[in-house]
């Protein structure tokens, strides 16, 4: 794999977050595939902001350990990153503004003079800044100047000209004094159409392609894009959007959407996903499908709105009072959002129940290029599943009575639900314990039928619907086996062919349907004679408590990271050879 | 035309003499005298005695969590807007844990009909004071009586911007029924305070004490001006209790203002294919 790591960081406020997704796509545009990531505190004003864009002639989802050209907008940037370059690495400032010291590889651009030559904004210091950035990677600055165009476009083309004059600007000066330096790195190459995504992105258009038709949310990082993505869509797909007054509201409102008989979902972080678990259990006991998005960030409480943690794993999987199945998923990166977010909906409405989809901060707002082939391919093959639902009044199954039965009791523990409007028929879907036709009931059999005909749903499911974790690398050949769920999964993975470049065969065994789990096969997997080491982005490694819940096996060896900053490949390669069997 | 049968489930569990009775029966006859059957309406209840009524009221029901039966209600509105939705809720169900909902159900313009049963106090859980109970008002959980004022449910209501806002007592079968139908006929955010005596645990708001209070609005009230429909709300603060409709304007329902329910109710709609113009914005 040949990459390199473009950073940018400068004050929060001063655009640094757009220009950098215009980077990744000049970099996807020119046919390389990005993963990037972005630092940023819990402001809108002030601070620092930063954001690199690792770029590599392959798939990519991890980040690199060094930084090979950095580019400063102010001193900050250069103080917290610099332990991070190399001497090869390129370190573009303005000497107007600060001096560096240090003997490093300097590209030295006057952005406050540009600036005041051609009456330019602050702000504009980025599109400068992009400019040579191009520059010095060899990069196409037409790709930059469309892109600049595209972004404009509903403001005219005086805007347009006037931006190209900035670009144009940083581009020469690099031409101008720095043409040895310039690297080969961006040199357009022929490549599929990709789509620059973050894990929001990817779940939104999931459910896009799953056809959901109410969203409903409160803001709260780092979901926040999921709402404003589908709120801007929402016109032209049909979907309407619900920004709430509260996460009590936003559930409830899918809740009444889903029962009126159309795919509904919510989403949020922790905190907000907190206030939704009673609604979340009256889900479970009325049965009606629903998706839940869940996108990590460090708590308790407020925590670190911003950055990234695996620290709500349990809190979902146990999600909600009194016993009622839930199915928990954890895409490992936007593929598998995209997949998994569109089988959540078949989940959902397969077994009636709620289906959750994990994420966190560092797959919700990195942003990973998919290849578009991937996603039309998945659209093509994509089926929509809504299980035993009745749309009609002839297709109702009705009982000796002429009744229907909305939690009839059944084998699988799935009973046909019925569109609600449905000439002829009417029934109640009911918080309180009831009998078959809905209606509220205290005696004991029918409570115990109940329980058990919901909790046979998840036998159901783990004999259709579940997938067993993909195993990367063969187990039998490999001394070290990681296990690691969700978001680590790219770290991981490069992890395995670093150690591999070592002559170190590894397994990885990569959960994404994370609760329930088959523990007769999980169990299989875990009890080998082999050094298992888990792999997660919180302090009490929950799913390796989770995993001896359910297959009674220890993994005693864990890499947890909860300073919340995500787990490096290098780290894990430390771990690995620190360990002596 | 449906009967009162068609709309009988179980035989109601309230107490004899309780408010909800008379509810319970003006509700069924506002849907009968609506040309409405059980399978055309939706009704959403809350917790507490009004929302047991979910086993007494035919038509497709949700018997929700105590508080949330609103957005409940506003979700199957946004699902099908074409369906009459009722939420059929307690003073402290709606008034106490749900209060923001109905705040931001008001604003939003939601084309539901809120029922409210209007009693003071928490008659499921033996008797605790109510937000709409008066200040002083001594109960098990208030034992020296109760220290705040009481939510005034009408003045909330129109200034939070509802469209449509009317009490009624339940001692007053005929006048509830009126009240219920224009209710629901109007299009926008309804809501009907019911004044509803509580036999066993409010020995204070009873019918005789009603009986002595309330009064009909007289058919020169201008029920569209805002100054005075406020003005006239705040007169319960002085336990006088007008009844009818206090406020009513016209304006566009939530579900009115959405371009893409113009052509369909989203549960009839078609599926979204052109997949394309999402993609391409990521390219």
């Amino acid at each position: 794999m040949i990459g390199f790591t473009w950073k940018i960081g400068g004050e929060a406020g001063f655009g640094i977050m757009t220009t950098g997704v215009v980077f990744s796509k000049i970099a996807t545009r020119s046919g390389y595939h990005i993963f990037d990531y972005v630092e940023y505190p819990s402001l809108i004003r002030g601070g620092h902001n930063a954001y690199e864009v690792h770029v590599s002639d392959e798939d990519v989802s991890h980040l690199s350990p060094s930084i090979d050209i950095l580019v400063c907008l102010n001193k900050e940037t250069y103080e917290k990153h610099k332990a991070r370059l190399t001497l090869s690495s390129l370190v573009m400032f303005d000497q107007d503004e600060f001096e560096i010291k240090e003997d490093i590889k300097k590209i030295v651009i006057p952005f406050k003079k540009i600036l005041s030559d051609l009456k330019g904004q602050p702000i504009m210091k980025n599109t400068i800044a992009l400019g040579a950035s191009i520059g010095i990677l060899g990069g196409d600055v037409n790709e930059l100047i469309r892109i600049i165009s595209e972004q404009f476009s509903k403001k005219g083309e005086e805007v347009i000209n006037f931006n190209k004059k900035f670009v144009q600007a940083g581009y020469d000066e690099v031409k101008k004094n720095y043409s040895k330096e310039i690297l080969e790195r961006l040199v357009k190459k022929p490549g599929d159409d990709k789509l620059v995504l973050t894990g929001n992105d990817a779940f939104a258009l999931g459910s896009v392609i799953a056809d959901c038709r109410v969203y409903s949310a409160y803001p709260m990082t780092p979901s926040s894009t999921v709402l404003t993505d589908l709120a801007a869509w929402q016109e032209k797909i049909g979907m309407v959007v619900r920004h709430a007054e509260d996460e009590i509201s936003v559930i409830n409102t899918a809740i009444g959407s889903s029962y009126a008989g159309v795919r509904s979902a919510v989403g949020s972080s922790g905190g907000g996903f907190a206030l939704m678990v009673e609604s979340l259990s009256f889900a479970g006991i009325t049965e009606i499908s629903i998706v839940i998005f869940v996108a990590q960030r460090p708590g308790p409480a407020t925590g670190m709105p911003t950055w990234t943690e695996q620290g709500d794993l349990l809190f979902s999987v146990f999600s909600g009072h009194g016993e009622f199945p839930k199915i928990v998923l954890a895409p490992g990166d936007n593929e598998e959002m995209i997949e998994l977010t569109a089988k959540a909906y078949n989940l959902a409405d397969i077994y009636q129940m709620p289906v959750i989809v994990m994420s966190d901060m560092y797959l919700s707002e990195s942003h990973k290029s998919v290849n578009k082939k991937f996603v039309d391919d998945f659209i093509a093959n994509y089926k929509i599943n809504r299980g035993k639902l009745i749309r009609n009044s002839k297709s109702v199954i009705k009982e000796s009575n002429n009744k229907y039965l909305r939690y009839k009791i059944t084998e699988d523990g799935i009973s046909p639900r019925l569109i609600p409007g449905t000439p002829g028929y009417f029934y109640q879907a009911n918080s309180y314990e009831h009998v078959e036709d809905g209606h509220t009931t205290e005696e004991a059999q029918p409570r115990i039928d109940q329980v058990d005909k919901r909790a046979r749903k998840w036998v159901t499911y783990l004999s259709h619907d579940f997938s067993m974790p993909k195993i990367y690398g063969e187990i039998d050949k490999s001394e070290t086996v990681f296990v690691s769920w969700g978001s680590t999964k790219g770290i991981v993975l490069q992890a395995q062919k670093l150690l591999k470049t070592k002559g170190i065969d590894s397994a990885f065994i990569h959960f994404n349907h994370i609760y329930p789990i088959d523990k007769e096969k999980i169990t299989e997997l875990l009890n080998q004679n082999k050094k298992y080491i888990l792999v997660e982005n919180n302090s009490w490694g929950q799913f390796g408590k989770l995993l001896m819940m359910e297959t009674g096996i220890e993994i005693k060896n864990k890499i947890l990271r909860y300073d919340g900053r995500p787990i490096t490949v290098e780290e894990i390669v430390k771990y690995n050879n620190s360990l002596t069997r | 035309m449906s009967t009162i049968q068609d709309f009988s489930g179980y035989n109601p569990t309230w107490c004899p003499g309780c408010g909800d009775w008379g509810i319970g029966i003006a509700i069924k006859q506002a849907l009968i005298q609506l040309g409405l059957n059980p399978s055309s309406v939706a009704a959403v209840f809350g917790i507490g005695c009004s929302g047991n009524m979910n086993d007494f009221l035919n038509a497709y029901a949700i018997h929700s969590l105590h508080g949330r039966a609103l957005p409940n209600a506003i979700g199957i509105k946004l699902a099908n807007h074409k369906m009459p939705v009722i939420a059929i809720v307690g003073d402290g169900d709606c008034y106490g844990e749900g209060g923001n909902h109905l705040v931001h159900a008001c604003r939003g313009n939601h084309d539901i009909t809120v029922i409210v049963h209007d009693n003071g106090v928490y008659g499921l859980t033996t008797g605790q004071s109510a937000p709409t109970a008066q200040k002083g008002y001594k109960s098990k959980s208030t034992p020296t009586g109760i220290l705040e004022t009481p939510i005034n449910p009408l003045a909330l209501t129109i200034i939070s911007g509802a469209t449509f806002v009317a009490q009624s007592f339940a001692g007053d079968v005929l006048h509830t029924i009126s009240m219920i139908k224009a209710g629901i006929e109007h299009k926008g955010f309804s809501i009907i305070n019911i004044l509803q005596p509580c036999v066993t645990f409010n020995k204070i708001n009873t019918y005789q004490y009603y009986l002595q209070r309330v009064y009909k609005l007289d058919e020169n009230y201008k029920k569209d001006d805002f100054k005075t429909a406020v003005q006239k709300s705040l007169e319960i603060n002085e336990e006088k209790f007008p009844l009818g409709i206090i406020y009513q304007v016209e304006k566009p329902s939530y579900t009115d203002q959405l371009p893409q329910l113009k052509e369909n109710t989203l549960v009839d709609k078609k599926r979204f294919t052109d997949f394309d113009t999402i993609t391409k914005l990521f390219i």
